[in-house]
């Protein structure tokens, strides 16, 4: 990758954070202007990536086309020095780990994209789970790295290709480091806790830096690719599994941030299990599917946030609540997102479910029958969650509020135009993703006879 | 691609629909809002002219002797060997529903435009009825399992946005959430069987003719399309979301559950009827859903209080019969008997307010009920008896107590336990 770009797409938000905090005037501005900085880099990135090699600067690009999103849905109230500060450096670190190819550096990056979590002036929580899932997830890395450092190893990915570096102890504190920092099961608690308690927009943004998977493609793959055909299948389970047990468990949750987090959650494992299937069709389902759930589930949060704002952060999904009679475009964003999340034709997660659901089943028969129970489960939990926010009698209550500002209709319909454009005509999206797919695969070195 | 008129036709009549459904949201999102003449006006001209590009398509095939007319765009998208082919069709099984839509679509706008005058979801209404008539036609006119299935979903959707159509009242959005996830627990029988077929047979297209399929593979995946037609049939075990679904205004009920969306699910199985024909078990159990389904819905329908869930329960018993006509390998007289039965409900369903009307007006002429007709044949059954099946008819066959009881119930449990253990350590 272009090195001064990279520098350019990763130093510039940092930048911006440290001018918001110092000057905290104008902090939206400068936020708006440093992720747009960082978009055009990273687009320049990946129209000059080859298209086996464009994963990581189609990362970058995805992530910081939703900065830049989040910087103008922040509603006013939240829009301090702080959390713009906090935003702008987790776009930064989250780069820094995307961009790289040393260890070293990703292991910072994964760090520092932590870091803004465990100060109360920024995004901190109360909870002490997510503080322990980010901390451990960390540990798991930090000790992976430093046993390939002690048995002698190059810290470059592109050194160590195909070398099983540390062997099983290093595979399996890596995998450990997926588990948590992904939320699959047992280690999920931790991500509905820091949806419920700690800021909607930033934490949506940590979890959809989806660091899990890109270890999974980055790192595990190329790394162990012989342990990793061995094990992937166990691997690929507990991803349908926790997509399944997220997916009930979402049944009965009333908190609305809780709720989509755990709709999140379970979305994402399926971005695993695809990941995991060993088939191009998985994988390139997989791939597609990580950025229709990062798209939809930043709408979703950021509309969440919005409504929270205007009628009071009390909102559950254990009443109705006839919010639609007050914001009605925030109603059809959130109808649109909710769908797109869980595979309504028409949108992008349409294509990618299928090529999921034709990976998995392809290489687990039997266990790939879960993923489409899942995400059936979670369209029932997705559309109980909007039924019961904009549907029903209007409560008397609330006084007259805005919907949607324009500014804030922009950033949605961005959103909804990307989802659905690339729903329409999916093919380009897929071809790129197919490409790294195949590079997955070859890693994998698995042909699975049709 | 395309070389001919009649392709160009066939484009136009599954596409109009949705484009004049995606220019009028985007519009209304941009912030104008039509009036209610230009909507039923626009919708009128895209049928009709929908209606006459059908028919010069049938004029074309009568004439020249063509099977089909077939339009293909190539894959919408590939993975290597996976292809998602983008394939149109109109054969002598689709045209007849295709017109049917086409049809009844058009006329239920029009009767819409007046009996939802003034309504506040007046544009909506019209909004879903052109996405329900593009998924449908897409469905119908789909040339592989995979669009199909396109079709199918956003036919689901709109059924259920359509259902909670009268969204300040909690009941109607509750009964969509249910109809919702009765439609997506059936679907993953049709996504599996899509897998299951592309995988046996090497493609899920039936333009050049059926997925060759044989032996268990035939039965696996005919059971599996059986579950999703079941589903969207409303079919036993799943009809208990058939009265439910009455919620909505009395138009969408008509073109959902007296014609179109009931019978997508006939249509399913008569596009895989060959094959149907090739599995014993699955003849059988196409055969004994439908007679299942036929006696719990003249059953349920007896009991019914409503004139609109009587009609439903009519409506269920006759897709029921036809069911049983597929099973039997009877294609063309269930393709008939799907006709007749669409037309002769759309416009019981569309009577029925004024019906209840007329009906008191008869009675007060003739001063008092009209005499009863017929034999009552349930007395030759002993008291006890009549009072069970009265009693299983009003609660509509258990279904719904058995689908809450041994499903529904246990998965909350489940779910409730799963959160007591996500709770050990947490803060709220």
């Amino acid at each position: 990758m272009n090195v001064s770009l990279t520098a350019v797409a990763i130093g510039v938000p940092w930048l911006a954070a440290i001018l918001a905090v110092v000057t905290r005037r104008q902090v939206r501005a400068i936020a708006f202007a440093a992720a747009l900085v960082s978009v055009a880099a990273s687009t320049l990135l990946v129209q000059a990536a080859p298209a086996r090699e464009s994963l990581n600067p189609a990362l970058m690009l995805l992530f910081s086309c939703l900065t830049l999103g989040s910087t103008l849905l922040l509603a006013r109230r939240d829009c301090t020095p702080g959390t713009i500060g906090g935003i702008q450096f987790l776009l930064g670190s989250t780069l820094l780990a995307y961009s790289t190819d040393d260890l070293r550096i990703l292991l910072a990056g994964w760090i520092l994209s932590t870091v803004p979590f465990f100060f109360e002036q920024w995004f901190g929580v109360r909870s002490w789970r997510p503080r322990f899932g980010l901390l451990a997830s960390s540990a798991a890395l930090a000790a992976a790295i430093a046993l390939i450092a002690v048995s002698g190893q190059a810290m470059s990915i592109a050194a160590l290709k195909e070398r099983s570096p540390g062997g099983m102890a290093v595979f399996g504190l890596l995998v450990a480091a997926v588990i948590l920092r992904k939320g699959i099961c047992p280690a999920h608690a931790w991500v509905a806790d820091a949806a419920g308690s700690g800021p909607a927009i930033p934490t949506a943004l940590l979890f959809n830096g989806h660091f899990g998977a890109m270890l999974v493609a980055k790192l595990i793959v190329p790394l162990f690719p012989n342990t990793a055909r061995d094990l992937f299948p166990l691997l690929s389970y507990l991803a349908m599994a926790t997509a399944l047990y997220i997916a009930i468990r979402a049944l009965t949750e009333n908190s609305p941030r809780r709720l989509l987090s755990f709709i999140a959650l379970s979305q994402s494992a399926c971005i695993l299990a695809g990941l995991e299937s060993r088939t191009v069709e998985g994988i390139t389902g997989a791939l597609v599917h990580w950025f229709v759930v990062t798209a939809s589930t930043m709408g979703l949060f950021g509309i969440l946030r919005l409504l929270e704002v205007r009628f009071g952060e009390n909102l559950t999904a254990s009443k109705h609540l006839g919010l639609g009679e007050h914001a009605p475009r925030l109603a059809v964003f959130f109808a649109v997102f909710a769908l797109a999340l869980v595979g309504l034709p028409g949108t992008l997660s349409f294509c990618s479910q299928d090529l999921l659901i034709h990976g998995t089943l392809e290489s687990h028969p039997l266990t790939g029958l879960l993923l489409p129970i899942a995400t059936a489960m979670n369209a029932v939990s997705v559309l109980r969650l909007f039924a019961r926010l904009f549907l029903g009698k209007r409560r008397t209550g609330f006084t007259v509020m805005a919907d949607a500002l324009p500014r804030e209709r922009w950033v949605l319909t961005a959103g909804v135009l990307f989802v659905v454009v690339f729903g329409l005509y999916p093919s380009w999206i897929v071809t790129l993703r197919s490409a790294q797919a195949e590079t997955v695969e070859e890693a994998l070195q698995v042909q699975v006879p049709r | 691609m395309i070389e001919d008129y009649s392709q160009i036709l066939l484009v136009f009549a599954v596409l109009a629909p949705g484009v004049l459904f995606v220019v009028l949201g985007v519009l209304w999102l941009l912030g104008w809002s039509p009036v209610e003449r230009v909507i039923s006006r626009l919708t009128g001209l895209t049928f009709t002219a929908s209606i006459f590009a059908l028919a010069a398509i049938v004029w074309k095939l009568a004439v020249t002797g063509t099977p089909a007319v077939i339009v293909t765009f190539g894959n919408w998208f590939t993975v290597r060997d996976y292809h998602f082919p983008l394939v149109l069709m109109a054969d002598r099984l689709s045209l007849p529903f295709l017109g049917m839509t086409v049809v009844l679509a058009g006329l239920i706008g029009r009767f819409s435009a007046t009996y939802l005058h003034r309504e506040r979801g007046f544009l909506r209404f019209f909004l879903l009825l052109h996405l329900f008539a593009f998924g449908s036609l897409l469905a119908f006119a789909a040339g592989s399992f995979d669009l199909l299935a396109g079709g199918w979903e956003m036919v689901g959707i709109t059924s259920v946005l359509l259902i909670a159509f009268f969204q300040q009242r909690t009941a109607p959005v509750e009964n969509a959430l249910r109809v919702f996830a009765v439609y997506r627990a059936c679907d993953i029988g049709l996504l599996v069987a899509v897998f299951a077929i592309y995988n046996w047979a090497g493609t899920a297209s039936f333009a050049g003719g059926l997925p060759v399929l044989s032996g268990s593979h035939a039965t696996i995946v005919c059971l599996l399309l059986l579950l999703a037609a079941s589903g969207k049939a409303a079919q036993v075990p799943f009809s208990g979301w058939l009265p439910r679904a009455m919620e909505g205004p009395t138009p969408s009920s008509a073109i959902f559950y007296g014609a179109i969306s009931i019978h997508a699910g006939a249509y399913l199985l008569l596009r895989v009827q060959p094959i149907i024909g090739q599995s014993l078990l699955a003849s059988a159990a196409v055969v004994t859903i439908g007679v299942l389904t036929a006696v719990h819905g003249t059953m349920s329908g007896r009991t019914s209080a409503d004139a609109k869930t009587f009609l439903a329960y009519a409506s269920l018993t006759q897709v029921g019969v036809v069911f049983v006509e597929i099973g039997m390998g009877w294609k063309w007289v269930a393709v008939v008997h799907i006709l007749g039965h669409a037309t002769v409900r759309t416009l019981q369903f569309l009577r029925a307010p004024s019906m209840l009307h007329d009906y008191h007006k008869m009675h007060s002429r003739v001063g008092g009920e009209l005499a009863p007709t017929g034999k009552h044949l349930d007395t030759l059954l002993s008291d006890r008896t009549q009072m069970w099946l009265y009693r299983w008819s009003l609660d509509r066959g258990h279904l719904d107590t058995i689908l809450d009881r041994w499903v529904i119930y246990p998965l909350m449990v489940v779910s409730r336990l799963f959160a007591r253990l996500d709770d050990v350590g947490g803060v709220r």
